[in-house]
């Protein structure tokens, strides 16, 4: 008898929480918080390198009854490079899909550490995006930052981010190699140069761009180190003096963003610079492609670097290569 | 109670023998078949940038177990990557772990096909030209 009415009063119990499980709550909207609040996001993917742009997108709002917004501050840990600044509009996307923008007041005030924006217009929610330029003192360290917003009726609230990491690495962009012109490449100096330069300063060049089109075998856009087999250097003969042995290891799928621009999430950081094997690398890298690229080490083991195809052209009269470089000391 | 545990002790004995595999595995814990077939079905050469080094097909001979290749003028031939297709359940000895070194066109790599009941051996040369 006692086993029966343990099992009523167990099967009343699952009953009774499965009709509590069932049961909807109705949805009520959230009521606004009637303080100042923020919000922030970081807009730019990617190791933070020198000279480039970090870029935030901060947000603060309060209840139109409550006050308005004054004023937003960033102050960052190293102060940024020329070129840092807090947008001092909004966006909206029109119709067409473009960004509309609308200034919350003047433009914004850097100085030192701290950039701000003064609102003159009458705003209770915004936001304004924060572009903060790399500076050179901030290699190998990092950053933090505090957004700050105030509001008309005294209060303030704060956001804080990072550490955000800068990376040791340099980058160039958009270097256009030339043949016949400027077609010798200095990693040290991520740069190119033309035959009198390279005559002139042999201990600096480390690649030669080759434009050629033999018969029976591809050549095309070719990279090759100056002492590349004479077999890889066809009607081109090599100045006297120049005999860096630089190490290249071809890539394809390597299609860096920072180096690209393009869709691509992919990119080459410190660590892939660091660690890349050269071990039996060749001093040639023959028909290089768009969106290609190559691993290269110096002939004095003091750079690695990755240099990125961005595009080719071989009309008639004009033979060259976009280039862009992600390059680190590594001794 | 003893008829009920003599019962018990019967099943578990089921079990333990049911769950008894006796497939043979190789020591790459590779199944052992009853396949004699031993050959190579295609090759593929990648470069360091994991693209084809190839300028056409590979030429495989099962008869004189040879593989021809020829390969793009500028080949970086101290770094590549074979890739073999071989028959079903057939092995590679030795085993491809990494880049190959071909740079001495005149000594041609080897490697043995071994078919799936690991009881014929067939050993195929790679021999790489270079487009000129």
């Amino acid at each position: 008898m006692k086993q029966i009415n343990f099992k009523i009063l167990m099967s009343l119990m699952l009953l009774a929480v499965c009709f509590g499980a069932c049961k909807d709550k109705e949805y009520a909207i959230p009521t606004a918080s009637d303080k100042l609040q923020n919000d922030l996001i970081k807009r730019s993917l990617g190791p933070n390198i020198v000279g480039g742009t970090i870029e935030f997108a901060y947000a603060a709002a309060i209840l139109p009854e409550k006050g308005k917004i004054s004023s937003m501050t960033v102050e960052a840990s190293i102060a940024g490079a020329t070129g840092t600044y807090l947008d001092n509009r909004f966006f909206n996307t029109n119709s067409s899909g473009a960004d509309v923008g609308t200034a919350v007041g003047d433009p914004s005030v850097t100085n030192g550490k701290t950039t701000t924006v003064t609102y003159t217009g009458n705003f209770s929610a915004s936001t304004l995006r924060y572009y903060y330029k790399i500076p050179e003192e901030a290699r190998g360290k990092s950053i933090s930052f505090t957004f700050t917003a105030k509001s008309s009726n005294g209060e303030t609230i704060s956001y804080q981010s990072g550490p955000h990491e800068i990376r040791n690495m340099d980058m160039a962009l958009d270097l256009v190699a030339k043949d016949g012109t400027d077609f010798y490449l200095s990693i040290a100096d991520m740069k190119l140069y033309d035959a009198n330069f390279a005559a002139a300063n042999p201990d600096k060049i480390d690649l030669v761009y080759l434009y050629r089109a033999p018969t029976n075998v591809t050549y095309l856009h070719s990279l090759v180190a100056p002492t590349a087999d004479p077999i890889y250097l066809p009607t081109f003969t090599m100045p006297t003096g120049l005999k860096n042995r630089t190490k290249i290891v071809k890539a394809f799928t390597v299609r860096d963003q920072q180096l690209s621009r393009i869709q691509y999430g992919v990119f080459v950081d410190d660590v892939d610079l660091r660690s890349k094997d050269f071990t039996d690398a060749p001093d040639f890298a023959i028909n290089m492609k768009v969106e290609s690229g190559v691993w290269v080490q110096t002939a004095d083991g003091k750079y690695n670097a990755y240099i990125y195809v961005n595009s080719v052209t071989n009309t008639a009269s004009v033979k060259e290569m976009k280039l862009s470089i992600k390059r680190l000391a590594i001794r | 109670m003893k008829r009920i545990l003599l019962i018990q002790f019967i099943l578990v004995l089921f079990v333990v023998v049911s769950c008894k595999k006796d497939y043979p595995m190789d020591d790459d814990g590779l199944l052992i078949t009853q396949r004699a077939e031993c050959y190579v079905s295609s090759f593929e050469l990648l470069g360091a940038d994991f693209q084809t080094v190839r300028t056409k097909a590979a030429t495989i001979d099962t008869t004189a177990q040879t593989i021809n290749v020829e390969v793009f003028y500028g080949t970086d031939l101290k770094n590549l990557y074979p890739q073999f297709t071989l028959v079903v359940d057939a092995v590679l000895d030795p085993k491809i772990v990494g880049k190959v070194d071909f740079s001495d066109l005149s000594k041609p790599k080897e490697w043995t096909v071994v078919s799936g009941n690991r009881k014929v051996r067939k050993t195929y040369k790679v021999f790489l030209t270079v487009k000129q």
